[in-house]
């Protein structure tokens, strides 16, 4: 196919030069990479240690990537919500330390104590005789007999 | 295990290239830069990667465009949020002291940054690769006959948008 004048035209604008200190960067990191890749062949164990590390780094990178996309829309918003979240554990796990504390801390009255509390009472019991029977213990008042009965004394009277 | 590579004159021999197609695909420097060291970096890893290539130069540029389509991909739906970023001019092409140039290659870079990625793909390889159809369909895995349409219609619309311009520096 031949180029017509506006193309050549086109062609004639040259790109950009590529930045010069790229080339040292981008080389040593080849190389850094071309070694590590290759010094494991030696030594199956490290292979093996660098194949997991590098499942779990992809694995943690897709988990990642996909949080991010999840939370991209609103980044804001879920940073708020996860600093609510933060705030509410940090006040839990304080005030719930502080509560286990002052149950370690109350101890159980002394078996003394409870004894004298118990004589005490036997005391007042005697003094005051015994309370009076809870009023599902009394008796239930005796309910009217029906009219039919009264009849009858009349009728016998 | 496959010969070592020689990866200084890999460089020296392509990486200029490499770095114009990536700007041009991505319009992203930084994007440029980390797709062009994940590609020395894949062949320093694979030396075998090369051995089968019959062009070198084609397969690394059918790297980095797969590299480029694997990144946008990963954005996924960032990827909207990240072209409204990048809408800033990039440099795409070399500084010149003639003001007519220099109107021109902006209103070019301006121009082609309306292209899809896939058209600018398309006419890079055409007009500053040189390459045929069939080679640039081979490279961007796509038929012959699209990737003709595709450079037709890319070139029509830069045609138009550059009409004025290019009737003055004519």
């Amino acid at each position: 196919m031949n180029f017509d004048a506006f193309e050549q035209c086109l062609q004639r604008q040259p790109s950009r030069t590529i930045p010069s200190e790229w080339r040292a960067e981008m080389l040593s990191a080849a190389k850094a990479a071309s070694t590590a890749a290759h010094a494991p062949h030696l030594n199956p164990e490290h292979r093996r240690d660098a194949r997991r590390f590098q499942h779990g780094r992809s694995l943690l990178s897709t988990f990642n990537s996909q949080l991010s996309t999840l939370l991209w829309p609103s980044p804001a918003a879920w940073a708020g919500l996860a600093a609510i979240w933060v705030v509410i554990l940090v006040v839990n796990s304080t005030s719930g330390g502080g509560t286990k504390e002052l149950a370690r801390k109350i101890t159980p009255p002394a078996p003394e104590a409870i004894a004298a509390w118990k004589e005490q009472e036997r005391l007042l019991t005697e003094l005051i005789g015994r309370p009076e029977a809870p009023a599902a213990d009394r008796p239930k008042p005796v309910a009217p007999r029906p009219r039919s009965e009264r009849q009858n004394g009349f009728s016998l009277a | 295990m496959p010969a070592p590579i020689d990866l200084e004159r890999l460089y020296d021999e392509h990486a200029q290239a490499l770095f114009a197609f990536l700007l041009h695909f991505t319009r992203n420097e930084a994007d440029t830069r980390d797709l062009l060291q994940e590609l020395f970096v894949k062949l320093a890893q694979s030396p075998g990667l090369l051995e089968k290539a019959r062009e070198p130069r084609a397969f690394l540029l059918r790297m980095s465009h797969n590299l480029a389509i694997d990144l946008i991909r990963r954005r996924g739906t960032r990827q909207r949020n990240y072209e409204q970023l990048a809408e800033e001019i990039v440099t795409v092409f070399a500084p010149t002291p003639d003001a007519d140039e220099r109107a021109f290659r902006d209103a070019l870079s301006s121009a082609l940054d309306e292209l899809v990625p896939e058209q600018r793909a398309v006419v890079h390889l055409k007009l500053w690769e040189k390459l045929t159809f069939e080679q640039i369909a081979e490279l961007l895995d796509i038929p012959p006959n699209t990737a003709a349409s595709r450079y037709r219609y890319a070139l029509d619309k830069l045609r138009q948008r550059l009409r004025p311009l290019y009737d003055e520096i004519k």
